[in-house]
């Protein structure tokens, strides 16, 4: 028998928005743009139009030129090749490399690859609410560091870096600073002509588009090289070889056009919607208590705390919400969240805290439906509970 | 709740409807308490059982801050050790349970903490069997000597 | 959103599509069932949560269906963004931080290939080419000359994707194993239009493309002996036994597995309808002037026929063609703005003019007779344009 459940889980992943999936389709269909882009025919020069055109779009979300976007499979592939390109290409300046200890798995696994193969790197610890502060960055600068990773929000606790600042510095130094902005494109204003940002992660299924799209900015202005992850026919100017998936180009593009013309009005209503469901869950869970910053933090993403009963039950017991303890790429392993270990929670409230991430489909109902169930499940394992 | 397909649904029944929980009241006759676990490893279980003047485990209680595999043995196992002996009590293998419900290898430190909270329990009665105290006077003392949670 | 079957005359506004090779048409059927993977709520396959595996269970669904089309394990299928990064993850992932050794690809081989290789070469690695006869064919004698202790990895494509010839990569298998070599194949235009066995093949990795089946753009797989040590290219996560991290592309999986499935029933009935349009066109192709059909005696794919046009630039007959509604290709789409003659033609030994005039033909399943008939009316007269001009100066 199947039951609906209330999706709060906007961070892991998204649906696909119904005028994105009508573009996409419009692809696929006979009518539809199928042929290679690389191709020299007619239908070769179509889709190639439309990636292009999706370009633009993507590019106008965050303030950078079409040129200066590179298409990949996702933000992970993004991440992968701006971290390794770099590392990589200037590797005879030096191989330092400095990013965070709550960074996305595909920063952090991608430096540890790098250590591994000799690269050292500095790994910054996050103050208690979650965030890098810009002075952690200058101390670490060293001579030999050739490149900063600091995700601009943070995916678990939805903090939000000031990328602005950080930028500065490392511009300053002569640094290159890339940013895995797959959780703020499209929720934050981004404006990378004001921002000394040299290399910058999007995700496509975060923002009502696809899965298995997304791009890396790189940028032109001054100039940034890669060593490229994949190589083949030279696609992407020669930074990302692979015949292109012109639907799922469309698509990205398209979900970032939305986005940039409903950012201004989404972003509050988000933000109102999850305040509805923190105020909601307090009210019914007083001791309930909140994981990072309490207002340098993205619209939509809330992580609480519940002390007193044990996590794993609290997420079954609330097995008619869709939400997440820890990371999506990394649920399945039942360890406490290292992002809220690294902000200083103990391995029970850790193991304890739910994230819930509110988006564009979330309806008041659904707030207030969750914060009641949320509420019975955490009383009726609080009264299971051995006292103290 | 909806059904979890990873548990049975036998699991699933006894973590959303756990039976026996909670503690005797205050003044219950032959109640013997136990304790197994710790907070900060994720588990913690406080098991009663109440015995009989035949040595009969007549009712159980507990308290359990742990994984639904942990609160779903407590629940069964409460039911199984009612009307039993205190030493089959003392002897009965949760982890032994927690194979036939198919619960994971992850699983069997829960069914082992479940089991060391209900022997520690029993292991009140049977360490004052050694004194010659009749049955009655024993568990009188056993009273006085655990206040009630 | 309905789908609709129509003749290839239909698509693309009344041109005739005939570069099969560069890409196929998605098939409605796995239009069909990736469309409502493409729309509404579906979760991220890594969540624990309902819909997240709901998303878990279809992909492991298509993984198995993929996994059929071929004769390997579900266990065995890596899923990448396609093709060209399946080459990419069997070359370098075999070979990152592996001592420096050798590695072998054919001179035949796809960007797909060539590129890693260039990448090692750039990193300290040998890599050397194996020759080919004239026919395309690998050059056995020469293999066996070039195999020895040193050689870490060879690569040689099942088919080639611009002359369709069928490489004996089982003998391939053979002599790699004696040398305790690794062999990797780029499957991805054999699949589909032949029967393609990763058990009987005998090779280590077995790279296959979804949209060169019917399937969509942006996923392919590598196929791999689990026990290999393979260096994952994409890292964070963890996905596909951490060889190849970062959120699933599920509907373009669910629609892989769905042109695996179509791929693997059809075989025989798309083998012979390719065929006999292929068939039909090299004998239309005979009496016109000029035309040679490269590797012409080989074994090659059913949809496949890459052949010169003497005294022509294949750029210019491809234009041409294009007016005329029909789309062909001079030789691999990726190299089509490059401006350079084929490197596996050059390795044929087959010289650079009549290289420069290449045109390849791939049929699809939405081909008919009537195309061939256009296609072969077109060739002449353009053919016979160009010589008419020649008399009459």
């Amino acid at each position: 028998m199947k039951h609906k459940v209330i999706y709060l889980d906007y961070a892991a992943t998204t649906p696909v928005d119904p005028r994105v999936a009508e573009k996409m389709a419009g692809c696929l269909t006979c009518e539809g743009m199928f042929a290679n882009p690389a191709s020299a025919h007619g239908p070769g020069r179509a889709a190639r139009g439309a990636v292009e055109r999706a370009r633009s779009q993507v590019a106008a979300l965050v303030g950078a030129e079409p040129g200066e976007i590179i298409f990949t499979s996702g933000a992970t592939e993004s991440d992968n090749l701006a971290i390794k390109g770099v590392a990589h290409f200037y590797q005879q300046k030096g191989r330092h490399l400095i990013t965070s200890r709550i960074e996305h798995k595909a920063v952090l696994d991608t430096c540890k690859q790098l250590e591994r193969d000799g690269s050292e790197v500095t790994w910054l610890k996050p103050d208690a609410d979650g965030l890098i502060q810009p002075s952690m960055v200058e101390q670490a600068l060293r001579p030999d560091t050739v490149l900063v990773s600091i995700m601009h929000v943070n995916n678990e606790i939805g903090t939000v870096n000031d990328i602005a600042a950080i930028g500065r510095i490392t511009r300053e130094h002569g640094v290159f600073l890339h940013v895995d902005a797959a959780q703020s494109a499209g929720k934050l204003p981004i404006d990378l002509k004001n921002l000394h940002v040299d290399l910058m992660s999007f995700s496509g299924h975060k923002l009502y588009g696809p899965k298995g799209i997304g791009a890396l900015y790189v940028r032109r202005e001054p100039r940034v090289q890669l060593d490229p992850l994949i190589h083949g026919g030279g696609h992407e100017h020669g930074l990302r070889s692979g015949t292109l998936a012109t639907h799922q180009i469309v698509g990205m593009g398209e979900a970032f056009e939305l986005a940039c013309q409903e950012l201004a009005e989404e972003a509050p209503q988000l933000r109102s919607m999850r305040e509805k469901l923190w105020q909601a869950l307090r009210a019914t869970i007083p001791q309930a208590v909140l994981n990072g910053h309490p207002t340098q933090r993205v619209c939509g993403i809330l992580n609480v705390a519940f002390p007193g009963i044990e996590g794993e039950s609290l997420l079954f017991a609330c097995s008619a919400l869709a939400v997440s303890s820890g990371s999506a790429c990394t649920s399945a392993d039942r360890q406490p969240s290292f992002v809220l270990r690294a902000i200083g929670r103990d391995d029970q409230l850790a193991g304890s805290s739910i994230r819930f991430s509110v988006g564009r489909f979330t309806t008041t109902a659904e707030v207030e439906a969750a914060a009641r169930i949320v509420g019975e499940e955490y009383h009726r394992l609080l009264d299971l509970a051995p006292a103290g | 709740m909806l059904y979890d397909p990873d548990y049975s649904a036998t699991v699933w029944n006894h973590f959303c409807t756990p039976k026996n929980a909670g503690v005797f009241m205050v003044g219950t006759p032959g109640v013997l308490n136990g304790t197994a676990g710790a907070r900060k490893n994720g588990r913690v279980v406080e098991f009663q059982l109440q015995v009989d003047t035949d040595g009969r485990v007549a009712d159980c209680r507990y308290r359990v801050y742990g994984c639904p595999a942990t609160i779903a043995l407590c629940s069964l196992t409460s039911e199984k050790l009612k009307g039993g002996l205190l030493a089959a009590a003392a002897t009965y293998s949760v982890v032994k349970l927690a194979e036939q419900l198919g619960l994971p290898p992850e699983k069997r430190a829960a069914a082992i903490t479940v089991e060391d909270a209900i022997r520690s329990a029993a292991a009140r009665y049977n360490s004052h069997l050694r004194s010659t105290q009749a049955p009655t006077e024993l568990i009188t003392e056993l009273k006085d000597r655990w206040p009630s949670p | 959103m309905p789908s609709r079957i129509l003749s290839a005359r239909l698509l693309l506004n009344m041109a005739i599509y005939l570069d099969n090779n560069a890409t196929t048409s998605l098939d409605p059927r796995v239009l069909d069932a990736m469309l409502p993977w493409m729309q509404g709520l579906h979760g991220n396959p890594s969540s624990i949560h309902r819909p997240g595996r709901a998303a878990r269970a279809a992909l492991d669904t298509a993984r198995a269906q993929v996994a059929a089309l071929v004769n390997a394990q579900p266990a065995q299928i890596v899923f990448t963004s396609g093709g060209t990064e399946a080459g990419n993850l069997a070359l370098k992932g075999v070979c990152h931080g592996q001592p420096h050794g050798r590695v072998l690809i054919s001179a035949v081989e796809h960007a797909a290939v060539l590129g890693p290789a260039e990448e090692l070469i750039r990193k300290g690695w040998q890599v050397q080419r194996i020759p080919v006869d004239t026919d395309c064919r690998l050059d056995f004698n020469a293999l066996q000359k070039m195999l020895n202790a040193d050689v870490c990895l060879v690569s040689v494509m099942l088919a080639n994707n611009e002359t369709g010839t069928i490489q004996d990569v089982k003998a391939v298998a053979a002599a790699a194993r004696e040398h305790s070599a690794l062999l990797h194949t780029d499957a991805v235009q054999a699949a589909g239009k032949l029967p393609v066995d990763f058990v009987a093949l005998g090779v280590d990795l077995l790279s296959l493309s979804a949209h060169k089946l019917g399937g969509p753009r942006g996923v392919g797989a590598l196929i791999l002996d689990q026990r290999l040590d393979l260096a994952p290219q994409i890292t964070g996560g963890g996905q596909e036994h951490g060889l190849r991290s970062g959120t699933e592309n599920i509907a373009g999986i669910i629609g892989f597995g769905k042109s695996a499935v179509l791929a693997h029933l059809e075989l025989e009935a798309r083998k012979r309808h390719l065929r006999t349009l292929r068939d039909t066109l090299e004998a239309g192709l005979q009496p016109i002037p000029g035309i040679s059909i490269f590797a012409e005696q080989a074994d090659r794919l059913p949809n496949t026929v890459q052949l010169g046009v003497t005294g022509f630039d294949g750029e210019f007959l491809v234009m041409e063609l294009d007016k005329r509604g029909i789309a062909v290709s001079s030789g691999s789409a990726c190299h089509s703005s490059s401006g350079q003659p084929s490197h596996v033609l050059l390795a044929m030994g087959i010289d650079e003019a009549l290289a420069r005039s290449a045109l390849r033909i791939s049929f699809g399943m939405h081909n008919t007779m009537d195309d061939v008939h256009t296609l072969l009316a077109a060739l002449t007269t353009l053919v016979s344009k160009r010589s008419g001009a020649l008399v009459l100066a």
